[in-house]
């Protein structure tokens, strides 16, 4: 184990080429080298071994599914996620005397990574008004300050309470619950900012918000489309899913502004193709699309079926099902064969051979699978690209049949559960009715407030109570100066962590660490030990059990803290909800949900069977809970987005070295950038006409509406296979650069790609590492 | 691709006999070769068969369905292939006759044995004797599911089924 950093890793960029495949020998070394870096062997050892098997630990790294019980490799991990969860078993410590030695203000200048790489947090910490240190702090004292200013709103409506996808079935529940019970729907989470867009789309077009594919329907695919992802950095075990699949026969279309390594070929570190052979090519057909000409390739793929029906009338549509189980097909039909073949290949900078070509593949293929993900629902337009994406398999009838269907890919391992949980500011009556019905009060009915909506609420000095559950809401968030003065705005934030991040250091005026447990340690409770439940993106219910002692004895679980904050701001005893009986025993909550989530009946039972429980999709049961019953055909339009001489459309990306806003390296491997996150990648042939070269220093500078200026700092330009007009730049360091007003139209998600920039020459000198 | 195909006459009624059949996670009691069936979704199961040290795990895409007449059934996955058809035609008052038509493709040990000729016939008269004497035992059938599937999708019987009965509220 490495200590932590004292200093600044130094900002030195090397580049190389990109890589052409992903994963194979070097992933696992990489994987154990920064494990090792973090904690002791053995610790490594059981983490990994026990980590997405039958019993162990879910992985927190990503939402991706497991294979069936049975079917497990014995390391059933990724590159990725074995970073991750040793990254939060570190034996790295932050003590009291961590705090002494650095103010906030200290805080506040340092790096999204040297603030993770300092360690764990090991008891609760205050900063009190007036001064730029915490303290430590009771947690008697620390749950008491935070009830009292609770109690003191004028309105319920005045706080917020805020969760990352991290979250155990069994916290996010008990965090809904009291903030119902507390009298607010203000439940703000990370969904908000990654695929709300998904949700809106297949809600209103499928009646379902979650996907309707598992790892068998991608393993029998014909076609799969990988759009706006990159699998090899995000959810690394999609590959395996996809190596199946193509070794079953399946074609992979990708479509995406950058030609991501893992897109390209995988080599599977689990075999020996993988280890000494060349590995599996992944995309049969590579689209390098411009940001945002998703819209315009699906829908000009639709017009072609409609010819191609036209041509063989009967043989390309799915008939029965678009008469029995759609509707709309006429005004949508109507409507796509009006798209215009010069619009869309401005809008994708494809040819039109390539999407005719894509077509064939369409046409050749039964089943068809369409993955996705922020590519995708970071844009304006992004649930209307969705609802595109549903027409275009709803045409041949590739939803609810075995090998086909929609997949969002998610990120956070928990995302999905959560909402299932209710952590939703807009959650329906039926749901509001079973809270009320099953303990006793009448939860509040008017909509809450999402992100963005709560940014703009604190920047108005409507919130005066942030509560942040897991995640790095000020680095998570879009306008990072707005938000941080939003987060600075509040009388008291307090956040739930494993870790040190910035949202500790631009905080209210009061502030709360308060340290909890982490995914990979036992969970002690007065009814014994615990386990929780998580979902995955295919919606499987299963447990998560730590293995790990926990990284100090004062800390508590995500499910005790809240309970404890809950039993402090509404009271104990007679009449009032059973807090301490969930805190002592997670089974007591599954007991209330399985009564109250449809779906979960029978919890605690079904649970504890290997595999855990599989989530019905309606869709699969041939159900549609739409306005009409039906699935729905839908009219999409789009707008190209104006791009000025001079300027570009960025797209915010994470590197291959990060798990959301953590860094764990300055290095990207796959894209050949190593020692500095401050790049944009630009095409070549943009470079030349901006008069750039390679490693000048720059500006960026995004342009919007209200012409406030966002400018990120300091940043070199590196010559990138990018779609020609776009470019690319690393989150969260590019946050700063997304307006808050721009977000995705009806899903009101923040829109971190197709952000119109330009390159300025530096206007002063290097900012602070952050 | 080798063909099979067998029929045994069972005393019981069409509807009986029908939604017993598809009651295929009970394949397993009076079956000697199916050892575990998981029905995934209606129109998908996974199936674990076997003999002695033997056992393959196949998933089957059920392609078409109609309530007391017949379904058709194909394999998913590389190898080995087969696909199948069960069809119920009525013999007689309160007598049903199962008529069971499979087409397999070779693959592996196993498919040595499907190679032989009358083995895959004998296997198949001999699960369908045991089909008889079970739904005959009891008389009645164990459950039933009445929606139809045309083309893979399914075409439930009632406007919500149980398993329809999940959060459908937007996940973002």
């Amino acid at each position: 184990m490495k200590k932590p950093p004292r200093e600044e890793p130094r900002d030195e960029l090397t580049v190389t080429p990109p890589k052409t495949w992903a994963a194979g020998v070097p992933a696992v070394v990489h994987a154990l080298e920064y494990s090792l870096e973090q904690t002791h062997p053995r610790q490594t050892a059981v983490d990994l071994l026990t980590m997405n098997q039958v019993g162990g630990i879910d992985c927190p790294g990503c939402a991706w599914a497991d294979p069936a019980p049975g079917h497990r490799h014995r390391n059933e991990y990724c590159e990725n996620g074995a970073k991750h969860i040793n990254d939060e078993a570190t034996t790295r410590r932050i003590s009291a005397g961590f705090f002494r030695e650095h103010s906030v203000s200290d805080l506040g200048r340092r790096s999204d990574m040297w603030l993770n790489q300092q360690g764990r947090l090991t008891e609760p910490m205050v900063k009190r008004p007036g001064r730029d240190h915490y303290e430590p702090i009771s947690w008697i004292d620390a749950v008491g300050l935070l009830a009292e200013e609770l109690k003191s709103l004028d309105t319920p409506d005045e706080a917020v309470f805020y969760t990352s996808g991290r979250v155990s079935n069994e916290a996010a529940f008990v965090l809904q619950l009291f903030a119902r019970a507390f009298g607010t729907n203000n439940l703000p989470d990370c969904s908000n900012m990654c695929h709300e867009s998904s949700g809106f789309a297949l809600h209103e077009t499928l009646g379902t918000g979650k996907g309707t594919v598992s790892l068998q329907d991608l393993h029998h695919a014909d076609l799969i489309f990988l759009v706006g992802q990159n699998p090899g950095s995000n959810h690394p075990r999609q590959l395996s899913a996809l190596e199946e699949a193509k070794r079953n026969g399946a074609r992979i279309v990708a479509v995406n502004p950058l030609p991501e390594a893992g897109l390209l070929r995988f080599k599977n570190p689990q075999k020996p193709r993988g280890v000494i052979g060349g590995g599996t090519e992944i995309a049969d057909r590579f689209l390098h699309i411009r940001p945002g000409g998703d819209l315009a390739l699906f829908q000009a793929l639709n017009r072609l079926l409609l010819e191609a029906e036209d041509a063989r009338p009967g043989e390309v549509l799915d008939h029965d099902f678009v008469r029995d189980s759609t509707s709309g097909f006429e005004e949508f039909a109507e409507h796509v064969r009006e798209t215009s073949w010069p619009d869309v290949l401005a809008a994708t900078g494809l040819t039109r051979q390539e999407i005719e070509d894509v077509r064939d593949d369409v046409l050749g293929s039964e089943r068809v699978v369409v993955c996705w993900a922020m590519g995708i629902t970071q844009h304006k337009h992004g649930v209307p690209t969705i609802r595109e994406i549903v027409n275009f398999l709803l045409l041949r009838g590739n939803l609810g049949r075995a090998g086909a269907g929609a997949c969002p890919v998610r990120g956070h391992s928990n995302v999905q559960g959560d909402r299932t949980m209710g952590i939703w500011e807009q959650m329906p009556d039926s749901f509001l009715d079973a809270l009320r019905d099953e303990f006793g009060f009448e939860p509040p009915r008017a909509h809450g407030l999402d992100s963005v909506d709560s940014i703009r609420a604190m920047s108005e000095g409507r919130i005066k109570v942030f509560l942040g559950v897991a995640g790095n809401f000020v680095r998570a968030a879009p306008d990072s100066a707005v938000t941080e003065e939003a987060m600075r705005r509040c009388r008291l934030t307090a956040h739930v962590s494993t870790k040190l991040n910035r949202s500790h250091t631009v905080c209210g005026r009061t502030a709360l660490i308060l340290p909890t447990l982490g995914r990979t340690e036992r969970d002690h409770q007065a009814g014994g030990e615990q386990f929780v439940t998580v979902e995955n993106s295919m919606s499987e219910v299963h447990t998560s059990r730590g293995r790990l002692k926990p990284a100090s004895p004062l800390l508590l679980s995500e499910v005790a803290i809240l309970c404890r904050i809950a039993r402090r701001t509404l009271g104990d005893g007679p009449g009032h909800l059973p807090w301490e009986e969930f805190e002592s025993d997670y089974g007591a909550i599954r007991d209330r949900v399985s009564r109250i989530v449809p779906g979960l009946h029978d919890f605690n039972r079904r649970v504890a069977r290997p595999g855990g429980i599989r989530l019905p999709n309606p869709v699969n049961e041939g159900v549609f809970r739409t306005a009409t019953g039906k699935a729905l055909f839908t009219r999409n339009t789009w707008q190209p987005p104006h791009v000025p001489e001079g300027h570009l459309l960025l797209q915010t990306l994470r590197s291959h070295d990060q798990w959301n806003t953590v860094p764990y390296t300055q290095n990207d491997r796959y894209r050949g950038i190593h020692g500095s996150r401050r790049v944009v990648l630009v095409n070549p042939a943009d470079l030349a006409a901006l008069g750039l070269r390679e490693k000048d220093r720059v500006d960026v500078v995004s342009v919007w509406h209200d012409d406030a200026e966002r400018r990120a700092e300091g940043f070199e330009v590196v010559p990138y296979p990018t779609a020609p007009g776009s470019a690319a730049a690393y989150y969260p360091e590019t946050q700063v650069l997304v307006p808050l007003d721009s977000v995705a139209d009806i899903s009101n998600q923040p829109t971190s790609k197709g952000i119109l920039i330009r390159l300025e020459r530096p206007v002063r000198p290097l900012p602070p590492a952050h | 691709m080798t063909s099979v195909e067998e029929t045994v006459e069972v005393a019981v009624p069409v509807r009986v006999a029908y939604d017993q059949w598809t009651q295929f996670k009970s394949f397993p009691r009076f079956s000697a070769t199916v050892r575990r069936v998981e029905q995934v979704r209606p129109a998908v199961t996974h199936w674990v068969i076997g003999r002695g040290p033997v056992c393959r795990e196949f998933v089957t895409e059920i392609v078409e369905q109609v309530p007391d007449s017949h379904l058709v059934w194909r394999s998913l996955g590389r190898r080995p292939r087969h696909r199948g058809e069960v069809r119920f035609r009525q013999a007689g008052e309160g007598r049903t006759a199962v008529t069971v038509r499979m087409w397999m493709e070779p693959y592996g040990p196993a498919g040595l044995f499907s190679a032989v000729p009358g083995a895959a016939g004998r296997v198949l008269r001999r699960e369908l004797a045991n089909f008889r004497t079970y739904i005959e035992g009891f008389g009645e059938a164990c459950g039933g599911w009445r929606g139809t599937i045309r083309g893979g999708q399914v075409r439930p019987a009632e406007a919500e089924p149980p398993r329809s009965r999940v959060p459908v509220w937007p996940v973002g």
